[in-house]
């Protein structure tokens, strides 16, 4: 699964209606080159026509087709390159490659800026069963104008901290329907309490324990923090610690919980 | 000018009410938390400093990047990052390595912002880092274990990662965040220097509600940029954090954000115990050019209490830090043409906008009438050192359609010449109240490493052939320089252990505007990366 957030709504850079295969190069290389200012020429990355800027220069540069498609379709790990598959097409993609290419003779006087027209709105991708409702809650799963969200403990395609259980994994009894109740009234039994020597004391999830150090994620404040204590500075740790479900999803009203239960169940669901 | 004191008076008002040198250590990202860049030790001095000899290097191993950082010093250890949130610790006399820690990276991210790191901040037994994924991460800094790790944001969802050294203030991390050309809302978060747990946010961007949202058009806030992507500074007498916030998104389009924008491209000064807003200055309401007003906050008393700015869009701005007022503001470049001035209180006069679809002439680029390295303030020559770009570009605007966590940018530009064809850089010495440049160094490229300045009468700086050289600060003219074989993009210091005074310097070319700069100046392309530290002193025999 690659889902990311700009999945649902994807930048329309895409022009993703009419294909290329059967169209003449230059026309094309003219998409290519529409392409490439909107997506790829824009701010600090690879300048007007391949000129260069925070990304290497393409202009005068040869590259092998499959590695073009590979890197555009895929992006280059730990790097600026994004991947573009999840948002361009084959077509698009090819249109690319062979803009690029056409690059490998373009001199500095070619370097007229392309035509820039307005990118179209983004368009939403079909998936036939992504509900609106499914839409919304996923937003507020992921909601980023909130301090607290439920991807602050949950990690959701590939989104969020792995500090509550994976929803993916829930069980058919897990998804019933007194779901709502979990989420407002549950005591999580993997939440303890830790009372530190120094007379701190706070909800936490243990990591792990070892003789030296002991591994947690501190739920005192929102984000949790994942603390590495030295197991020489707890007192003790307590099975009840106090903390309920209800404080961290206090930011969201009873019928926003409803929706973001809908994305959990399709999440789930889905596996 | 009236406001301007005697010289003498200046001076010796300055030394009374604050004092933002270091001594043997350095031991904030700006010095001190005042962002001076200037080292009381006066051991070099411009009548020895020709004698100045390596003492040591350090490699680092990771020059993707170059590197970009500015070194602290504290106890005779000194501690460096690298791209990739890597951190050494170094005896600082020899070099050697006491410890060292790989901040461990997500298998697969994208660093749209880069894969560097400007700098960390130790405090109280800690050592702080932002992270390529948008992580605070504290480490011992005796031993470099990681104590706590919280994550602020999802890098695969906002985009945006940190790139900046956190600010140390009254026990509290203070870190901004990237972002300001993606579809994002920027914002400074403080966390708990001992357990990290989260203490405020500051929204960079007003939400529903608040004073100053209505200066967004609909959904636009959600986007709208604002980043913190460098680092601030703090006046404990008056118990606030100034930080400067980055441009709006889209950077060249404004159409779908009319309005005023608050408070990007703005200062903010902010209450250090709840983040709560005490005044704003904003440097470009609606901003179209991608000005950012990120850059070093320098507070300095001359008496009045004032602040010193750089913006990108190259004007040098003195506000009063305590009220916000605006006093005056002067450029550092001379090829400006996206406004025509800035008026007596401080409103931009004469706006020059891109258009959509069309190319238009701006100065200078978006790399900046300054890029990001520092400027430094001697108070001994009463002056504020700082570099300045000469070039220009042709933008083109386009309408976008924000999505989440992605680029936008909202336009394209490239490089051209400055109409005079003297494209270039310069360090210039400047009065801070009037602008007068006392003198000015001029170089055939941009130059894009920070300023130190210290009492013996020096400037330090590096270039992007790999010059590290020192400047008599009351002249400009050179007296020493020693390639370090890479071009310079961070951040030097000066620092003394057991007596004898050192300066440090990273060496290492890289960054976006260093590969910008290869638009217009096509041999920079087969400038070498590097990343290492250079670390000089008087022969022992000579001090």
């Amino acid at each position: 699964m690659k889902l990311a957030l700009g999945v649902f709504f994807l930048p329309a850079l895409l022009l993703s209606d009419q294909a290329g295969t059967s169209l003449g190069t230059s026309v094309v290389v003219a998409r290519g080159d529409k392409l490439f200012a909107q997506g790829c020429a824009v701010g600090y990355c690879h300048g007007s026509a391949g000129a260069a800027a925070r990304s290497p220069r393409l202009r005068g540069r040869t590259f092998e087709k499959d590695y073009l498609v590979k890197v555009i379709r895929d992006g280059i790990p730990n790097t600026a390159m994004p991947a573009w598959g999840d948002r361009l097409t084959d077509d698009d993609i090819n249109a690319l490659v062979a803009y690029v290419q056409s690059l490998a003779t373009a001199t500095a006087d070619s370097l007229a800026p392309s035509e820039t027209p307005s990118l179209a709105p983004p368009v939403a991708v079909k998936d036939s069963d992504v509900t609106p409702d499914v839409l919304q809650g996923r937003e507020l799963f992921y909601d980023p104008q909130r301090l607290q969200r439920c991807s602050n403990c949950h990690r959701v395609q590939g989104i969020g901290t792995p500090v509550g259980p994976d929803l993916a994994k829930l069980t058919r009894a897990q998804l019933a329907a007194e779901a709502i109740n979990a989420l407002k009234y549950g005591r999580p039994r993997r939440v303890q309490g830790i009372v530190a020597k120094d007379g701190d004391r706070f909800p936490a999830v243990l990591i792990e324990r070892g003789p030296v150090e002991t591994r947690i994620y501190d739920l005192k404040a929102t984000p949790p923090v994942q603390r590495n204590l030295p197991t020489s500075e707890i007192q003790s740790i307590q099975q009840q610690s106090g903390w309920r479900h209800s404080q961290a999803v206090q930011g969201y009203s009873t019928d926003e919980l409803k929706s973001v239960w809908t994305f959990i169940r399709w999440v789930a669901e889905r596996k | 000018m009236t406001r301007l004191f005697p010289l003498l008076l200046l001076i010796g008002a300055a030394l009374l009410a604050q004092d933002g040198s270091t001594k043997e250590n350095w031991p904030e990202y700006g010095g001190q938390n005042s962002a001076w860049r200037y080292s009381a030790l006066d051991q070099v001095d411009a009548s020895n400093v020709a004698q100045l000899a390596a003492a040591w290097v350090f490699q680092t191993g990771d020059n993707n990047g170059g590197l970009q950082s500015t070194p602290l010093v504290i106890d005779g250890v000194m501690y460096v990052s690298t791209s990739h949130n890597r951190v050494f610790a170094l005896d600082a006399v020899t070099g050697k390595r006491l410890w060292s820690y790989i901040y461990e990276l997500p298998k697969t991210f994208t660093t749209f912002y880069g894969p560097w790191n400007r700098g960390v901040a130790v405090s109280e037994g800690r050592l702080l880092m932002g992270t390529l994924d948008n992580h605070v991460v504290a480490l011992d800094s005796k031993t470099g274990r990681q104590l706590w790790k919280v994550n602020v944001e999802d890098a695969n969802q906002c985009g945006c990662n940190i790139t900046a050294a956190p600010l140390i203030a009254k026990g509290k991390v203070i870190v901004g965040v990237t972002g300001g050309d993606s579809a994002h809302r920027g914002y400074l978060n403080a966390f708990d220097l001992k357990t990290g747990r989260h203490l405020w946010r500051f929204w960079t961007i007003p939400g529903p509600g608040e004073k100053g949202h209505e200066s967004w058009q609909g959904d636009s806030w959600k986007f709208g940029g604002g980043s913190t992507w460098m680092t601030g500074s703090f006046d404990a007498s008056l118990g606030i954090v100034y930080w400067a916030v980055g441009n709006p998104a889209a950077d060249f389009y404004g159409g779908n954000r009319k309005g005023d924008n608050l408070y990007t491209d703005s200062i903010v000064a902010l209450d250090v115990e709840t983040g709560k807003l005490k005044w704003h200055f904003q440097q470009v309401p609606h901003d179209v050019w991608d000005w950012d007003a990120a850059y070093e906050i320098v507070l300095v008393d001359l008496p009045r209490k004032v602040l010193i700015n750089v913006s990108k869009g190259g004007y040098t701005y003195i506000l009063d830090r305590t009220t916000g007022e605006f006093i005056t503001a002067w450029p550092v470049a001379k090829n400006i043409n996206w406004i025509k001035g800035v008026g007596k209180n401080g409103e931009l006069l004469g706006r020059n906008e891109p258009v959509v679809g069309k190319p238009k002439l701006i100065c200078p680029s978006i790399g900046g009438g300054r890029s990001w390295n520092h400027g430094a303030w001697s108070p001994k020559a009463g002056l504020f050192f700082t570099t300045g770009i000469e070039w220009c570009e042709e933008v083109t605007a386009q309408a976008e359609t924000p999505s989440e966590g992605k680029t936008f940018f909202g336009g394209t530009f490239k490089l051209v010449p400055t109409p005079d064809k003297k494209s270039g850089g310069h360090l210039g010495a400047y009065e801070p109240l009037t602008g007068k440049a006392v003198w000015k160094y001029e170089y055939k490229y941009p130059l894009l490493a920070s300023v130190l300045a210290t009492a013996g009468n020096l400037i330090f700086t590096g270039d992007a052939e790999g010059d590290f050289f020192a400047l008599d600060a009351r002249s400009g003219k050179k007296l020493w320089s020693f390639n370090t074989g890479s071009g310079h993009r961070g951040s030097s210091i000066s620092y003394s252990v057991n007596g004898r005074q050192y300066i440090a310097t990273p060496s290492g070319w890289g960054s976006a505007v260093a590969g910008l700069m290869q638009q217009f100046w096509p041999e920079t392309e087969q400038f070498p990366n590097g990343s290492a530290v250079f670390v000089f002193a008087l022969p022992e025999q000579k001090r």
